[in-house]
């Protein structure tokens, strides 16, 4: 303990929730190119985007979540394996698809209410409690929040699955599909959708809308990843459960060019300093320790 | 023109047999006019943990000072050196709290972990983390060093081929971008300590 | 003399969640990009003894149905449900609001909450929030005071009495119709037949309406949920 470790009170904590300091000037940067007085460029950056395809239904005994790992910054893609399928309690799961950082961030909060919600009334979640935290914060937003989720889980009612838009409208339904590859994914489950399922057919459908979107929506693609929640509170992840698009295997296979192993000395170096390690940081080691004057 | 090429970077980070190494360029322009050839991109957190920052040269230096600060805290707070995993969180929190108006800076965090394992992740501008196992790039030219990476990146390299594989994906990638360049640095990663290396690179 | 009262640009301040839709009315405004509609058919009946309350089943974000059998009728108390059309998520927020601020108000006054009372609560907050919403609402119910009775709130937030509504885009086809079938007095069965036929017809000609319809017969004793399905419509593709 030092005297360093002091709890923040009250008065000095730092105020939570988004900060506006640099929409003001943010929106003059994007105002300012109009102007002919200045040549500052207008567009303003786009945050990451997760082109998707999520899914998810209701079977037998519980729920199958489903979303493809492709997300995109514009044309490029910025992540080939990304996990989409978001824990929100032990038997609750939510696909998110929209803006990547939105989905992930609002999921977070949501989670860790329930978590406190789950300590404070020591009783199980419950599916409706996610589904009516997240649509109020999304209806507060406006829609500026862009998170589409596909909220699923067991609880003691059964299993729910709740479709979740980002101006905060909400949908009970027994499969539903979201993102850019949701009309792939929803001809699936329109075809072959059935009350009662089986776990295995479920997985099954889910799998091949999911593949649906990879294949037939360009802002879907890479891996599959399932998530069954059943009614007895267990979880099964089926993290990359569908690797149609691996390429390790092939690139080994492939005569690496011997141009490609750079040699050393290739490249030509101006200056070298070394910073040795030194670790740890601040320890009590590195301090003296004086006897407090009591 | 988008507000995250008005000053110009290229930055890549790149895993290899327990070691890591970031590299960035050196220019600051003002769209095409350059203004400086020696412009700090990447940051040091400890030492095992660089920072690098592509985007608006200002929101860039701002930030650095952010973290230096809260590094700086954690660290009196805590008696302990952040780890990456932390260090990715916290930075995520920060840009996300700006999600309506944000810093336009790309992070990549490139460091070694607590197990001395290569840890390696990107953020967008309000903080969407995605974590690889090879490599990441951001900037100007990160088509290019997309290609670049994609082509030349193996598993498991050592550390002075790693060095050799991440300067030439820089060079070869700033010299087809006309708003990054002008040399290099590296610095690779390891147990031991980080080597820093400067890059002789085109001065056009 | 005169001075200029115009603040330099830098000084007025900018809400990034308003700014896009300044200065529109909420019967100029229209829905957000993306933004799920219940572009709908809705309509509620008062019978002699309580409410027939209908709907068509279809969301739609543009041309693509985000649900083909949501359901559009909400609870609001025991005996009072409402009608919802406009934006999903202002309805959906809505009727949240009100079902709330009447599970209170009956709790408080240990009485059994006036379709009137729940009909202003929704008018208040539509009337109040006009700029940022977008509902058009048919509150309809039984309570021991009046009976049955049916209360239009449409879009700008005013609320009207009257013995039957109509609501919704699908509502202008069928208007003649409604006009010409509905008379005072009519029986449970009779409003029932009528809201069906009303409603199916508006779904065959309304692009934004469709799916199944959905009822609830609300009376002293209680509510009857009943949905008739898409291929047992009495106009339509299977029916005529």
């Amino acid at each position: 303990m030092s005297e360093f470790t002091l709890a923040p009170t009250a008065s000095t904590a730092a105020p939570t929730g988004f900060s506006f300091d640099l929409t003001h000037r943010n929106a003059l940067i994007e105002s300012s190119s109009s102007t002919s007085s200045s040549n500052i460029p207008a567009k303003l950056p786009k945050a990451l985007k997760t082109g998707t395809t999520i899914v998810g239904l209701v079977y037998k005994n519980g729920i199958v979540l489903g979303a493809d790992t492709r997300s995109t910054n514009d044309t490029t893609v910025a992540d080939k394996n990304c996990q989409k399928i978001h824990y929100i309690a032990p038997n609750i799961y939510c696909c998110g698809a929209g803006t990547a950082a939105d989905t992930e961030k609002t999921t977070d909060a949501i989670s860790s209410q329930m978590e406190l919600l789950r300590l404070n009334t020591h009783s199980e979640s419950r599916v409706v409690t996610a589904c009516t935290l997240l649509k109020r914060m999304l209806f507060r937003y406006q829609g500026y929040i862009s998170a589409a989720l596909i909220l699923g889980g067991c609880d003691v009612d059964g299993p729910h699955l709740y479709q979740i838009y980002p101006h905060g409208s909400t949908g009970k339904l027994p499969f539903t599909t979201m993102g850019s590859g949701s009309l792939a994914a929803i001809a699936v489950f329109e075809e072959g959708y059935k009350d009662d399922l089986e776990e295995g057919e479920a997985v099954e459908l889910v799998k091949r809308a999911i593949l649906a979107g990879v294949w037939n929506d360009l802002g879907s693609g890479s891996n599959v990843d399932t998530c069954v929640i059943r009614m007895d509170g267990s979880v099964e992840h089926g993290r990359n459960c569908v690797m149609p698009n691996e390429v390790g295997e092939l690139r080994k296979k492939v005569r690496r060019s011997d141009v490609l192993n750079m040699r050393s000395g290739t490249t030509a170096v101006l200056g070298e300093t070394f910073r040795k390690r030194m670790g740890g940081g601040v320890t009590l080691e590195d301090v003296v320790v004086t006897e407090m004057e009591t | 023109m988008s507000i995250l090429e008005y000053n110009g970077a290229a930055i890549i980070a790149m895993t290899g047999s327990n070691c890591v190494a970031i590299a960035s360029d050196n220019r600051l322009g003002i769209q095409y006019q350059t203004v400086a050839m020696d412009f700090r991109k990447i940051f040091r957190m400890n030492d095992s943990l660089y920072v690098g920052l592509a985007g608006l040269a200002t929101d860039v230096q701002t930030l650095d000072q952010l973290l230096r600060f809260r590094m700086g805290l954690y660290e009196l707070r805590e008696e302990r050196e952040m780890s990456p995993e932390v260090f990715t969180n916290m930075l995520s929190n920060l840009l996300y709290e700006k999600r309506f108006g944000p810093y336009f800076a790309e992070p990549i965090i490139a460091g070694l972990d607590e197990k001395n394992m290569p840890y390696l992740a990107t953020m967008d501008l309000i903080g969407a983390i995605s974590k690889t196992k090879d490599f990441v790039v951001a900037g100007t030219a990160e088509g290019n060093m997309y290609g670049m990476c994609e082509t030349l990146w193996k598993p498991d390299m050592e550390k002075e081929e790693l060095f050799e594989t991440i300067s030439q994906a820089l060079l070869a990638s700033v010299d087809r971008d006309a708003l990054s360049g002008w040399g290099g640095v590296v610095h690779l990663i390891t147990p031991e300590g980080v080597t820093t290396r400067h890059l002789k690179g085109r001065q056009d | 003399m005169s001075y200029s009262t115009a603040l330099p640009t830098h000084h007025q301040t900018h809400n990034p969640l308003t700014d896009a839709y300044h200065g529109k009315s909420a019967e100029t405004r229209h829905l957000k990009p993306n933004e799920l509609s219940t572009g709908t058919t809705i309509m509620a009946i008062a019978f002699s003894s309580g409410v027939v309350l209908c709907a068509d089943s279809r969301v739609s974000t543009g041309t693509y149905i985000a649900n083909r059998a949501s359901d559009k009728i909400s609870q609001l108390h025991d005996h009072i449900w409402c009608c919802r059309s406009g934006s999903a998520a202002d309805t959906q927020a809505l009727t949240d609001y009100v079902r709330h601020y009447l599970g209170q108000l009956a709790v408080e006054t240990g009485r059994v909450p006036e379709v009137k009372v729940a009909a202003h609560l929704m008018r208040r907050l539509c009337y109040e929030n006009k700029d940022n919403l977008m509902a058009g609402v048919i509150v309809g119910g039984w309570d021991p005071v009046e009976g049955g009775s049916v209360y239009n709130i449409p879009l700008g937030g005013a609320c009207m009495s009257m013995p039957f509504a109509i609501g919704g885009s699908g509502s202008t086809y069928i208007y003649g119709l409604v006009d010409s079938e509905f008379k005072e007095g009519m029986t449970k069965e009779e409003a029932v037949a009528l809201c069906k036929k009303a409603v199916s017809h508006a779904m065959s000609r309304d692009g934004s309406s469709g799916g199944i319809i959905r009822t609830c017969v609300v009376t002293g004793d209680g509510c009857e949920r009943e949905y008739v399905s898409g291929n047992r419509l009495p106009y339509g593709p299977a029916g005529w």
